[in-house]
């Protein structure tokens, strides 16, 4: 996370995020914002720790939020043998996962609604987005529907490794 | 996806049900259909709309308008193994009915909403609103929801708290004023029907949740009628006006 909420209590091994549609430090294309079709974009992952039991995907902008940051999408249990998310996760809560990530669950986002929902900035300046991928050493039980606290709760002292994808995006004033 | 629980529903219906006014309705000769016609198998499920279903003449929004907004309304409360939604409902003619009455001071904010709807769904979807797939309808709409989308104004989140409760309104409450189409609103929630008494024996059935529906509004009612509505209400051919004191209870 984009703070210091998963209290790391060791060194987490590093995980390099990846996209094919998003390039790092680069604007992120519209189809993955809300000026889009607001569908999640495809992301890729290396490196996780072969001890690693579980992942979580995380994408929140520190450049919003009361308080910061703004959570866009909480994706969890994702199996550690899983490198990467698919494009275009249905937007229906009911709808099966893709295969690659069978039995990954979501959380609320800032948006209050447990699905990916793209960048939706206030005109003015660009915002960063962080893509970051977590790996922990256990099954953290997590439940559909958790908020951000919820997981920086769960995954304290469980993260072995981390890693993430940052780009931003601007609106411009009409 | 939808964007109203069935709790939900419970809870808003119990707010909307009693609002009423004489209903004459859409069978205003007296020659009312078996709301059966429209419901499908006595069991009460899995009742599929008719298409393409007879739009009532349309009284204050456009063509354009009324078929934006019907999508929109269908989409809110979608037709689903629970029953009809609110496309069956009729609550776009509901609302365009409204607009003239009751729900005027909202006239504006639907020409320029459904105008930023569409004009949002195309520049970000690339299409009109109507010409989207139902999931792609949903993402457009949730983005209205949250905010996310552009272009409107007061922002989109005001412009659709406007329209989802206007659409609980035209799917919840009484089918006198042109929504709630043969009862399908409270069919769905399970209400049992306006009624001026109920005696013990009702209770317990309803208790058992054995209680049917009578499917009778308010306004079926001859003492209802006479007390709270006939009085200074002119209206041709059974079609609710907005003049009267008791039109102005239909946006409560």
């Amino acid at each position: 996370m984009t703070d210091s909420a998963h209290g790391a209590e060791q060194e987490a091994q590093a995980i390099v995020v990846t996209s094919r549609s998003i390039a790092a430090g680069g604007t992120i294309p519209r189809d993955y914002t809300a000026d889009g079709r607001n569908i999640s974009p495809p992301l890729t992952w290396s490196g996780v720790p072969p001890t690693a039991r579980q992942l979580a995907l995380v994408v929140e902008d520190p450049d919003a939020g009361n308080p910061p940051p703004f959570v866009h999408w909480i994706l969890c249990n994702i199996p550690p043998t899983a490198g990467g998310v698919p494009e275009a996760i249905s937007i229906d809560p009911a709808g099966p996962m893709p295969r690659e990530i069978a039995g990954a669950i979501q959380g609320v986002s800032g948006f209050r609604r447990p699905i990916y929902r793209g960048p939706a900035p206030p005109p003015g300046r660009p915002h960063h987005y962080h893509f970051i991928v977590y790996a922990f050493d256990a099954d953290l039980g997590l439940k559909p529907g958790l908020s951000r606290a919820d997981l920086a709760a769960a995954m304290r002292g469980h993260v072995i490794g981390q890693g993430e994808l940052v780009a931003i995006y601007e609106r411009k004033a009409p | 996806m939808t964007f109203i629980s069935r709790r939900d529903l419970l809870m808003r219906a119990a707010a909307i049900g009693a609002v009423g006014r004489p209903f004459q309705g859409r069978h205003a000769d007296g020659d009312r259909a078996d709301p059966r016609d429209d419901l499908g198998d006595s069991e009460g499920v899995a009742l599929p709309s008719r298409e393409p279903q007879a739009r009532e003449p349309l009284e204050h929004l456009t063509a354009e308008e009324a078929d934006l907004l019907d999508a929109v309304v269908a989409r809110l409360i979608p037709a689903d193994a629970n029953g009809p939604g609110a496309r069956e409902a009729h609550a776009a003619h509901y609302i365009d009915r409204a607009l003239g009455g009751a729900l005027a001071a909202s006239r504006p904010a639907y020409a320029s909403g459904l105008a930023a709807l569409d004009r949002y769904s195309r520049s970000s979807r690339g299409k009109k609103f109507t010409e989207l797939a139902p999931i792609d309808q949903d993402s457009v709409l949730i983005d209205v929801e949250t905010g996310a989308a552009t272009g409107f104004a007061g922002g989109s989140a005001a412009f659709f708290a406007l329209v989802l409760n206007h659409t609980h309104q035209g799917t919840f409450g009484d089918p006198y004023y042109g929504g709630n189409a043969n009862f399908v609103g409270w069919d769905l929630i399970g209400y049992p029907g306006i009624r001026t008494m109920v005696t013990a024996a009702d209770q317990q059935k309803l208790e058992r949740n054995e209680l049917k529906t009578n499917h009778k509004s308010a306004y079926d009612y001859e003492s209802f009628v006479k007390s709270s509505a006939r009085a200074g209400d002119a209206h041709e051919g059974g079609s609710p006006r907005r003049s009267s004191r008791a039109g102005a209870k239909a946006g409560a």
